[in-house]
């Protein structure tokens, strides 16, 4: 199938998300290295606040000038994040292995470039919250 | 990555934009039985889906349901997104219920509110994986049997039988492809946990 797309597919990292047929578009291409966790040196974890797929990033300042020093990956992940975005829309946009956005993210938190909601993890067992939800999607038409 | 900030530090941060407190719910389910679909229907942002042409390594072990028409099959997950007003935001995460996914599970379960699992009555035994370890877990679930061209091929009661969920699991057939009826299956699985939620806050201590 690689003959049918328009530019040469760097899949390195999640090579299995590969989109055939529907390839070639920009935002589409993989950055990164030979395998996923040569991003993170081989970490898996960081120290940091648990992170979670849906936590919200948001940049601290977006137009630091400093961000232009960052490896690529970082650099792509800060201006994503110019608005609130969860860690998996980061992933899926990035192509990106989530584990792997995961470990940057918390590296980017720790350097001070991104702010994580992460004193906002809901509780899943708090009645009053699954009330919000249900009204929420009451309203949906 | 030691960036110490100076007080001349060129830009200030942003003012406080705060993000939506984010809650989620899982769409767990075998191959091909409608996730996808279902989190499409709800989702207000187009659904960021890892679906691709199904991998050599699933060939043969993943057979959608013939006559589906479906061409391609989820290798990972999907997941979309419904703003319900500006302070929460609810994610709709769609996984396989295959035990070589088996790690991201985890993930993918802490915090949530609950889980729909969506089962086609033609392959019944696709969501076993899922029930199980929901069962596990003891994450808040339903059971929304798709009915493939507007038709369920058992019974709600028989289906209930051949998957054993107990009697305080609701069963329940709905359209993957209907928007209302997909909210309203995740509104089964929020009773579902409301129900769960105020029987851990009754008991004392």
């Amino acid at each position: 199938m690689k003959h049918e797309r328009d530019e040469p597919e760097r899949t390195r990292v999640r090579p299995f998300l590969a989109r055939h047929g529907s390839a070639g578009r920009s935002d589409r291409r993989s950055v990164g290295g030979p395998r996923p966790f040569v991003l993170t040196s081989g970490r898996v974890a960081t120290d940091g606040p648990y992170i979670g797929l849906e936590t919200q990033v948001s940049a601290r300042y977006p137009n630091d000038p400093a961000v232009s020093l960052l490896p690529a990956e970082h650099r792509a992940i800060v201006a994503l994040c110019a608005e609130p975005l969860s860690v998996a829309e980061i992933s899926a946009r990035l192509r990106l292995h989530f584990g792997v956005a995961r470990v940057l993210v918390g590296d980017l938190a720790a350097s001070g470039h991104l702010d994580l909601r992460s004193g906002a993890i809901s509780d899943p067992h708090d009645p009053d919250l699954i009330m919000r939800v249900i009204r929420g999607l009451r309203a949906l038409k | 990555m030691d960036y110490a900030r100076s007080s001349s530090f060129p830009t200030d941060p942003r003012p406080g934009i705060q993000p939506p407190m984010p809650v989620k719910i899982v769409v767990a389910g075998g191959f091909g039985v409608g996730k996808t679909t279902a989190v499409g229907a709800v989702s207000d942002i187009a659904p960021l889906t890892t679906e691709a042409v199904m991998t050599s390594e699933g060939v043969g072990l993943d057979e959608p349901r013939s006559g589906s028409g479906k061409s391609t099959t989820t290798v990972a997950m999907d997941f979309g997104s419904v703003t319900l007003d500006h302070t929460l935001k609810l994610y709709l995460f769609g996984t396989p219920g295959q035990s070589r996914f088996g790690f991201m599970w985890d993930d993918l379960v802490q915090g949530a509110l609950g889980a729909l699992v969506v089962v086609d009555s033609d392959r019944l035994v696709d969501c076993h994986g899922a029930v199980d370890y929901f069962e596990q877990c003891g994450l808040p679930f339903a059971v929304g049997v798709n009915a493939f061209f507007g038709q369920i091929n058992y019974s709600l009661d028989q289906i209930r039988w051949a998957l054993t969920v107990g009697d305080d699991v609701p069963v329940f057939a709905f359209d993957a492809r209907n928007r209302i009826s997909v909210r309203d299956a995740l509104l089964v699985v929020l009773d579902r946990a409301l129900d769960n939620a105020l029987g851990r806050q009754a008991i004392p201590g």
